[in-house]
């Protein structure tokens, strides 16, 4: 049964950790309205699987796994409010993003890095880059530390051959 | 640009953008009210569906066969007999991958490890394929259910020779499809013919990622 304090417990929830939806559509989807379509479909697994989180795993680690499942998933470009029996007027998240910002030179390299990865390394760079520990990315991932020491080593070398090679360029 | 100025670099393009993240509270209720399936579990009508249909179709032509081998054998035609079984018995397979996949959306945990959870979902989309390689398979035995054994003898020479080459070619046709129809020759333009449309993007995405899922797992 759903209960008013569920509800609110939900809302805290995505209010205090928006930052992991953002990260994980940031990570999957260069375009700012896939990213916004992303993050809404991400949600609503969320509220799906709310009354079966397992407090055994952190919140954190929980609210990876199924941003990453669904942004390898279940994703398709505007196909995902389509689906749904009641649709949203608006977008849930407000993201006053500007696509002409200038960014760094240096970020967009590390865009540009990310964008050409495959699926799986997406999330590994991802958690490498948000500092998670490898028995955290382990545990998202679902495969060893030992394994996640290996694969972390050599997505760190390419990274730091493609920067070299834009600075010897 | 060393590691820890990477890291650096990403947090602080990230960290801006949190800040200027602001949730609508109401369409956040909106989702808690919705009565929304997950994507999972919307498939499962339409495969449930399925799987009664064919259960009625493999029962009923499985007992009226069974019956015609156990009482009528010398009576009815043995075209009619074999053709029917062969395709009875490629829907009772294409079935069993319906149930499968039936299996494993009930499996599957959207918020269990990545590569577990990815690995049950290709598996899923994929063997959709599979259901189309034994699909095909029946294709000759839709050029040979009608046949009878007077046939050959009162016909003439010109129907015989179309009938056999139809049969042959069908048969042909249907072998070299079901070893064909893999993921490695998607790019081939026979292979998009039959599988055009969006509706399979999907299983093509699923077997690239199966693959990648095994690389991963691999190295």
């Amino acid at each position: 049964m759903q209960t008013k304090e569920q509800n609110q417990l939900f809302q805290a929830l995505i209010e205090e950790h928006k930052g992991i939806l953002y990260k994980v559509a940031r990570t999957y989807c260069q375009d700012a309205e896939d990213r916004r379509d992303l993050i809404q479909e991400i949600m609503i697994q969320v509220w799906q699987s709310f009354h079966r989180y397992d407090d055994k795993f952190k919140i954190s680690t929980w609210l990876y796994r199924i941003s990453i499942n669904v942004a390898i998933s279940f994703y398709r470009k505007k196909s995902i409010r389509q689906g749904h029996n009641m649709p949203l007027n608006e977008q849930i998240l407000q993201i006053k993003e500007d696509e002409k910002q200038d960014k760094d030179l240096h970020l967009n390299m590390l865009d540009q890095f990310i964008s050409d990865l495959n699926d799986l390394d997406k999330a590994l760079i991802l958690l490498y880059l948000e500092d998670k520990s490898h028995s955290d990315i382990a545990d998202i991932l679902g495969i060893t530390a030992g394994h996640v020491g290996t694969k972390v080593g050599r997505i760190k070398n390419k990274l730091k051959q493609r920067f070299s090679q834009q600075n010897t360029d | 640009m060393d590691e820890i100025k990477i890291k650096e670099l990403w947090q602080a393009s990230n960290d801006k953008m949190e800040q200027s993240l602001s949730l609508i509270q109401k369409n956040t209720e909106d989702i808690t009210k919705m009565k929304v399936q997950t994507l999972l579990s919307s498939m499962k009508p339409i495969k449930i569906f399925t799987i009664v249909i064919g259960l009625l179709w493999v029962g009923l032509g499985s007992v009226i066969l069974i019956n015609l081998f156990m009482n009528a054998f010398n009576q009815v035609s043995l075209f009619f007999l074999f053709s029917a079984s062969i395709q009875v018995f490629l829907t009772a397979i294409a079935l069993v991958i319906y149930v499968y996949q039936l299996v494993l959306i009930h499996q599957i945990d959207i918020s269990g490890p990545i590569l577990e959870t990815q690995e049950k979902l290709t598996r899923l989309k994929s063997s959709t394929l599979w259901v189309t390689r034994f699909l095909f398979l029946q294709l000759p035995v839709w050029t040979t259910f009608y046949l009878s054994e007077g046939m050959f003898k009162k016909e003439n020479f010109l129907l015989l020779l179309i009938q056999v080459s139809m049969t042959l070619l069908l048969t042909l046709a249907a072998i070299w499809l079901f070893v064909n129809i893999k993921y490695e020759n998607k790019d081939k333009k026979w292979f998009q013919l039959i599988f055009n449309g969006k509706e399979w993007d999907p299983v093509m995405k699923s077997i690239k990622l199966f693959k990648e899922l095994k690389a991963f797992k691999g190295q």
